[in-house]
């Protein structure tokens, strides 16, 4: 070996740089400033607020969810709210209503359109694109106005009226379709649909085992949902046995209620710290290396110096910023329980579920829909029908993407290893086109879930409306709002985690 | 004159020139998978480097930790008397001192063939307009290929590519010529003109540190040839002595492999 | 409609930046087919097919009916459309301001034609045969639409239609017994359809045979459409005219057809298919003879003259449309063709490279005139803007030029750090000041402190010799006297005086609120996408957090936030009026979305490109505007457009905030008027309309876009 590769270095000492020219210190300062920043922005906006607020003597408070509301919704699970967290919740319940079935709705419309568009018919394919072309470029808003307008020119409501009468209603006050309600018992009945669950993914995972063990057909799918079916059935009729279900909420919400704002305060900052602690760990497990612990670089050291400082925010807003979040954490958590618990009460014996045709009835001098039935009122029609028309155009646009983006190659291949058409299709095209589609058809739900506020445009009593009723009579505008982004933030979570489940088993599909 | 005794008289003459990358115990991980293992090397002023391997022995990751693309984490590296260190000005310094090429060309596709090459040199260099594009027209001349200028790089072949690359380090005029398996993505007929340019280069008297596979260009142009292994340097020769008389047993089944 | 040919010389233009590499492959052309070989592949290709095919032209016809009957259907109120263009579109801009407006749409005509003129790609343009072939099909559907259409009905002097005696309707003729059994007849129709398609396939003579079976086919599908024709005399409740009159009333619209199918018919058979083929027109032609057609008609045919001038309704049927609207359109026609001629001139020069900058300049600069300048009429006070504003942009222009002139010499080194970083804290300390209230300090001092601020950081990024610094310099004092001359436009009061706190309503506002909302989003979508993608932890969960937050909330909550309580959060005596508050909501929830569109552009940047952009030795700030943005923001181009249009759409929205916008003009404004009590449909069928004609041409423009950069194919 040749000398000159003997280090030279042993004489000089390695030299730290001054902190303006570190490239670490810099970037954290960086950091750090814009945090600062912003952090002050939003200060300098609260304080604001809170300064003009109490200048006009308002003060921020939720009291006025449980003071009640001079007016009536058009529509909901309550028509007649006594306060005005009640009507919120009708409001909710409507929204969310309105979301799932236009989400069923749109999904089905748009994979018909979509596959259309593909169709080697050209009048089909041409009708589904002039379709899209035509709806995805008219602003949804006017699309729900125009159907609005539209709705109002259909017959007045009468007796003995169709199209279908007793089924289906079509009149100037909306649709009225049959309705499934939820009775009494559904609850407890719901205890056997899941064993049914667990059992059955057991059963189908057995005879998908038998299948790998032995090639033959033991259709896994089939016995799962004969097995669920089974459950299904015993709970319709023994579905009371779990009437002392509720008891065991109750006792726990009992418990729940009895816990001191300081537990709740400790335990939420013990929390945050063992998330601080678990972060750190982890982080510093991954810089183990066989050779022992890495040297800390200095960028590592900033992050776990912030994960720390992280931890210490949130026990001094649990402590300080906000003492009163613990209570209201204890109260709120009795109340959820004590609801659950009744849900489950002793004595709901009756059907799970049961199905009700729409009827007219006549009080006054003019006849309406009936409570019987599920009505849209004009309102609700042009909502739900402007939703689904205008986000199935988008899902079809996706799912023609997705199928043209699976390679013709995939279909010969399968056809070369001699797969029937419905293997094919269900083993190597659709899980593939299916992960293509998932995540913009994640967001296409959560548009719709977005846009079902501009029922506001049309009276149909939404959360908005309702939010905007609300505000109205009590002038908690900054309260509504919050209200607003909290519970659309939270869809939107629920939409996007469902959605991520989903992405992440079709990776393992994939694999 | 034995082999020995020329590596003798080549150790003695390479002993008086400055030192240009001095590395010293320099260890690099990812995760827990260590990829730099202990790597002390001196290479000298005017020094043509050819760093031989098996995939994934670490020869990039090493000559990537020489201009900072990666941050070594324990040991020294120092170019041209500045030492590596968090220190931005050190690093910006040893960053237009030390020219990289690498095996993808890395050209900037939405610019032509002349501002590929003008870009640094005006903004990091701060040099004239007019001078820039001087300097490009004739380090495109000097690579061969003064016709392509108002071109774009997805209009060229690879080997024309490659040697915009070339261009485009060299005209931050640097010190030290890095290489990182500058023909390997190319088809056979074109790795002759890029290895024709960087022969050129070695003769014209720059640093290189050429991580290659192609052993005629190490044989014939390379002062010094180091073979590494799981992240560390196994061996380290003159292209004589290490071609027909290698020491190491994990160099000869190397060289038994590909030759 | 004369052929011009496609010019040879735009194909040769200089080398198209960075398409090489992606090379479109051309699609060998397929001869043409022969119509009953096209029929027989696209629509009787077997029996499910031909099922398909039957029930779907049905469905078709009955919706170009439907559609048809209730757009011309005499118990529609167009004449509330009409009578409201100007509500429509601009609500209620003073009238004798009017020349501002048109002021106003001549500069986007002028600026229009000359980007196109000058920028865009010459292309190949329209083929002949597709020309003729849309000449063709558009004669064809016109004269279905006249024969599908339902007679006119009999209305009475005071223009309401005649109705039906009910004990009258039905009878026992033909056309009565059709009537009430139509859906039977249609149903067995569809029947003996699928049943001839089944037996011809059955015998293999469909797709093999001659022409027979599919004629018989086509027949079949002829008496269907003939069904639906004669049974629409009996529906309805109001009387008809008989058909050979209401044949001869659209005497009008049948010489259109005509006009249109003999055009495009003298096309085709004036040229062979490889004429056809290969002789191509360019696109802008056919669309400035189309607008001409349209503006030579407005002089020429009784479009009738209507009109909401001062309370009063004008309702003039016989006449050509007003001059106050023909005049000022031809004038846009004539000044668009000329420069768009002018911009095609230039461009043979040579000169469009070297005006791309300057013109994109402009089209940002345009709005902030158009709407503070021209339309807002702003009433300068001048002895403030001698004593204050002036001095002020002229000592922020010389003392910001002397330090960007000494912080982008090439050696400053650390001392350029240390004076960029006392400015930064000078910024900060505006603030602050504003906030504890230390010292008094003018808004737009502040905001050119922060400018500079942020300009001196970066200055040593773009040093250079004295050249490039004298440009530097020249840029500043530009920014500066553009900020400040703004600045104080906004400052003075408008002499034009409008109802509502918008100067302008309808389609004004939609368009303004778009554009600006656009211009105030994309660089905070640029930023944030910068920083989502940012190895920096703290600045990637700030964005993320920005991000996910708006993405998670309805358009309406945000808008509802900025415009009834936003002005809470401001400090003392400051207030945002509702189309501001509204602006600026939007742009904050586009930006969101746009960082997204963004963020995967940057993702397609591959790593090299950073590697050697750092190998080479570009500071942070060089390597993003040089390298990484130049090559994102190309990817993302379709997908930008796609948000572009999400929020022209989105703008309806301010309606529901109660701004005068041209969705609540038909909805609310013209539905309230005496004249008009209830009308509605009319309007939101108008507005749609023009909300569709606008989104369908930027998302058609998209997918040309997209199909040239080749970002959709795999
Ligand atoms: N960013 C990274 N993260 C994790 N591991 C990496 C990374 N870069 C390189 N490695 C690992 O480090 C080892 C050395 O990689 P390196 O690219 O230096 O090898 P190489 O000698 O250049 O191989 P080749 O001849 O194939 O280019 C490899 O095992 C590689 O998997
Ligand atoms: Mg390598």
């Amino acid at each position: 070996m040749s000398n000159t590769d003997q280090a030279t270095l042993a004489a000089t000492q390695s030299q730290r740089p001054p902190f303006y020219r570190d490239v670490t210190v810099v970037k954290w300062l960086a950091q750090v400033f814009t945090l600062l920043l912003v952090v002050f922005a939003l200060f300098f906006l609260t304080t604001q607020a809170l300064e003009n607020l109490d200048r006009q003597g308002i003060e921020i408070k939720y009291d006025f969810l449980s003071i009640g509301l001079g007016s009536d919704l058009r529509e909901g699970i309550d028509t007649d709210p006594d306060t005005a967290g009640r009507a919120l919740w009708a409001g909710a319940v409507n929204t969310l209503r309105i979301a799932a079935g236009g989400i069923v709705a749109a999904t089905i419309l748009g994979v018909l359109i979509g596959v259309g568009r593909l169709s080697s018919n050209w009048i089909v394919s041409r009708m589904c694109s002039v379709f899209i072309e035509t709806v995805r470029n008219i602003p949804l808003l006017v699309q729900i106005v125009f159907i609005w307008a539209l709705v109002a020119t259909f017959p007045d409501v009468e007796l003995d009226q169709g199209p279908i009468n007793g089924l289906l209603h079509v009149s100037n006050k909306g649709v009225s379709v049959p309705r499934v309600h939820i009775d009494d018992g559904f609850y407890q009945w719901l205890i056997f649909i899941a064993a049914g669950w667990l059992v059955g993914s057991f059963v189908k995972r057995r005879q998908e085992r038998r299948h790998d063990a032995t090639g033959r057909d033991t259709y896994p799918v089939l016995s799962f949902l004969a097995v669920l079916a089974v459950f299904g059935a015993v709970g319709w009729v023994a579905h009371p046995i779990f009437g002392w279900v509720g008891a065991i909420f109750d006792f726990i919400g009992d418990g729940f209620s009895s816990l001191t704002p300081v537990i709740v305060q400790v335990v939420l900052s013990l929390a945050a710290l063992a998330a601080a602690a678990w972060w750190i760990r982890r982080f510093l497990a991954r810089l183990r290396t066989p050779a022992g612990l890495m040297k800390l670089t200095d960028d590592d050291k900033f992050r776990i110096i912030f994960a720390g400082v992280g931890a210490l925010a949130v026990i001094a807003f649990v402590l300080v910023g906000w003492p009163g979040l613990s209570s209201w954490i204890i109260n709120s958590g009795t109340d959820l329980l004590g609801v659950i618990a009744d849900k489950f009460g002793d004595g709901r014996t009756g059907r799970p579920i049961d199905i009700k045709a729409p009827d007219v009835e006549q009080v006054g001098r003019f006849p309406n829909p009936g409570p019987a039935g599920l009505n849209l009122t004009q309102g609700g029609a042009a909502v739900f029908f402007g939703v689904v028309l205008y986000t199935a155009s988008f899902i079809a646009e996706i799912v023609r993407g997705g199928i043209l983006a699976v390679p013709k190659g995939q279909t010969e291949a399968a056809q070369a290893v001699g797969l029937r058409r419905v293997t094919m299709l269900r083993r190597v095209i659709l899980p593939q086109a299916f992960r293509v589609i998932l995540p913009p058809l994640g967001n296409q739900y959560l548009n719709l879930t977005k846009n079902t506020s501009l029922a506001i445009a049309v009276g149909y009593s939404d959360f908005v409306q309702v939010g905007q009723i609300v505000y109205n009579q009590t002038g908690k505008t900054l309260e509504v709002i919050s209200l607003w982004m909290l519970f659309y933030l939270a869809c939107s979570l629920t939409i996007s985690v469902v959605v991520n489940f989903f992405n992440i088993r079709m990776k393992i599909v994939e694999r | 004159m034995s082999v020995s005794d020329a590596t003798t008289a080549l150790t003695e003459e390479l002993a008086a020139r400055d030192d240009m990358i001095v590395c010293e115990g320099v260890n690099k991980w990812f995760g827990d998978f260590q990829a730099l293992d202990g790597i002390t090397a001196v290479i000298k002023e005017r020094e043509v480097v050819v760093v031989l391997g098996p995939s994934g022995s670490g020869k990039s990751t090493w000559i990537r930790c020489i201009n900072r693309l990666e941050a070594h984490q324990e040991g020294r590296i120092v170019i041209d008397g500045v030492e590596l260190t968090n220190d931005l000005r050190n690093i910006e310094k040893i960053r237009s001192e030390v020219g990289m090429v690498f095996q993808q060309f890395n050209l900037f596709p939405h610019l032509t063939v002349l501002d590929n090459i003008m870009l640094a040199p005006i903004w990091v260099r701060k040099k004239p307009k007019g001078e820039a594009e001087e300097l490009a027209r004739s380090l495109l001349e000097r690579v061969g290929i003064p016709e392509q200028a108002e071109k774009y790089p997805g209009q060229l072949s690879g080997g024309q590519q490659q040697r915009v690359a070339i261009a485009r380090a060299l005209a931050m005029e640097p010190r030290i010529m890095l290489f990182d398996e500058p023909t390997s993505a190319l088809d056979p007929e074109m790795i002759k003109e890029v290895l024709d340019v960087m022969k050129e280069l070695a003769t014209s008297g720059m640093t290189m540190m050429v991580v290659t596979h192609e052993m005629g260009f190490a044989r014939e142009v390379a002062d010094r040839v180091i073979f590494m292994e799981d992240g560390q340097i196994v061996e380290t020769g003159t292209p004589e002595h290490f071609f027909t008389n290698p020491q190491e047993e994990r160099t000869k089944l190397f060289l038994s492999q590909i030759l | 409609m004369t052929a011009t040919m496609g010019d040879p010389a735009a194909g040769a233009g200089p080398v198209e930046p960075w398409d090489g590499e992606r090379g479109p492959a051309q699609k060998p052309e397929e001869p043409s087919l022969s119509a009953g070989e096209w029929l027989g592949r696209n629509l009787f290709s077997s029996p499910v097919n031909s099922l398909l095919t039957v029930v779907f032209s049905l469905l078709v016809l009955l919706a170009v009916r439907g559609l048809l009957n209730f757009t011309f259907s005499e118990e529609r109120t167009w004449r509330a459309v009409k009578t409201n263009m100007r509500f429509l579109f601009t609500h209620a801009y003073p009238q004798d301001q009017y020349a501002r407006i048109w002021v106003c749409v001549g500069a986007i005509a002028v600026l229009s034609g000359l980007s196109v003129g000058l920028l865009a790609r010459a292309g190949r343009g329209i083929s002949m045969k597709k020309l003729s072939m849309n000449l063709m099909a558009t004669g064809g559907v016109i004269a279905l639409g006249i024969v599908l259409r339902e007679p006119s009905a009999i209305v009475d002097d005071e223009g309401v239609a005649l109705h039906r005696d009910a004990s009258a309707a039905g009878g026992d003729s033909f056309v009565g017994w059709l009537d009430a059994n139509a859906f039977a007849v249609l149903v067995v129709l569809v029947l003996a359809n699928v049943a001839l398609a089944v037996w011809f396939h059955l015998q293999g003579t469909y797709l093999r045979g001659g022409p027979e079976p599919r004629t018989a086919h086509g027949a079949l599908v002829l008496v269907s459409v003939g069904v639906l024709i004669v049974q629409q005399y009996a529906t309805g409740e109001v009387v008809r005219e008989s058909f050979a009159d209401a044949m001869s009333d659209r005497a009008w619209w049948w010489l259109a057809a005509a006009l249109l199918a003999g055009a495009g018919a003298a096309l085709w058979l004036g040229l062979g298919d490889a004429r056809r083929r290969n002789t191509f027109v360019p696109a802008m032609y056919v669309f400035f003879v189309g607008a001409g057609v349209m503006v030579l008609s407005a002089w020429v045919y009784p479009w009738g003259h209507y009109g909401f001038l001062e309370g009063e309704f004008i309702n003039e049927p016989g006449r050509t449309v007003a001059m106050t609207t023909k005049l000022p359109w031809t004038v846009m026609l004539v000044l668009l063709v000329a420069t768009f001629e002018l911009g095609r001139v230039l461009r043979a020069a040579g000169a469009g490279p070297k005006l791309r900058v300057p013109l994109n300049l402009l089209w940002v600069l345009t709005p902030f005139v158009l709407y503070w300048a021209v339309l807002r009429d702003p009433d300068l006070d001048w002895d403030h803007v001698l004593s204050t504003d002036l001095p002020m942009a002229v000592f922020f222009a010389a003392f910001g030029g002397l330090v960007v002139w000494f912080l982008a010499h090439p050696r400053i080194g650390e001392a350029g750090r240390v004076i960029a970083v006392v400015l930064v804290a000078v910024a900060a300390l505006n603030w602050v000041a504003a906030y504890f209230g230390w010292y008094p300090m003018l808004q737009k001092a502040r905001i050119s402190f922060l400018l500079l601020a942020v300009v001196a950081l970066l200055a040593h990024n773009f040093a250079g010799d004295r050249a490039q610094r004298m440009k530097l310099v020249a840029v500043w004092v530009a920014t500066m006297a553009v900020f400040h001359w703004l600045v104080t436009l906004v400052n003075s009061p408008s002499t034009v005086d409008t109802p509502t706190d918008a100067l302008i309503g309808g389609f004004g506002i939609t368009l303004i609120v778009a554009v600006f909302t656009l211009l105030l989003a994309f660089p905070m979508g640029v930023l944030l996408a910068l920083a989502r993608t940012s190895k920096l932890p703290i600045f990637r969960v700030l964005s993320t957090a920005y991000i996910e937050v708006f993405r998670g909330v309805p358009l309406i909550t945000v808008l509802f936030f900025f415009t009834l309580i936003f002005n809470l959060f401001l400090p003392d005596n400051m207030t945002l009026v509702d189309i501001a508050g509204a602006t600026i909501g939007f742009s904050l929830f586009s930006a969101a979305y746009l960082a997204e569109n963004v963020r995967g552009g940057l993702q397609a940047v591959r790593r090299g490109q950073y590697e050697a952009s750092d190998a080479v030795g570009f500071t942070t700030v060089q390597r993003t505007l040089f390298i990484v943005l130049p090559q994102a923001l190309r990817v993302s181009i379709p997908p930008l457009v796609g948000q572009v249009i999400a929020t022209f759409k989105e703008t309806s929205l301010l309606a529901i905030v109660g701004i005068f916008d041209f969705l609540r003009i038909a909805d609310k404004v013209i539905s309230a008027q005496s004249e008009f009590l209830g009308v509605k449909r009319e309007g939101l069928l108008f507005v749609s309309f023009i909300y569709w004609i606008f989104a369908y041409n930027m998302s058609k423009h998209s997918q040309r876009l997209e199909k040239r950069l080749g970002v959709g194919e795999r």
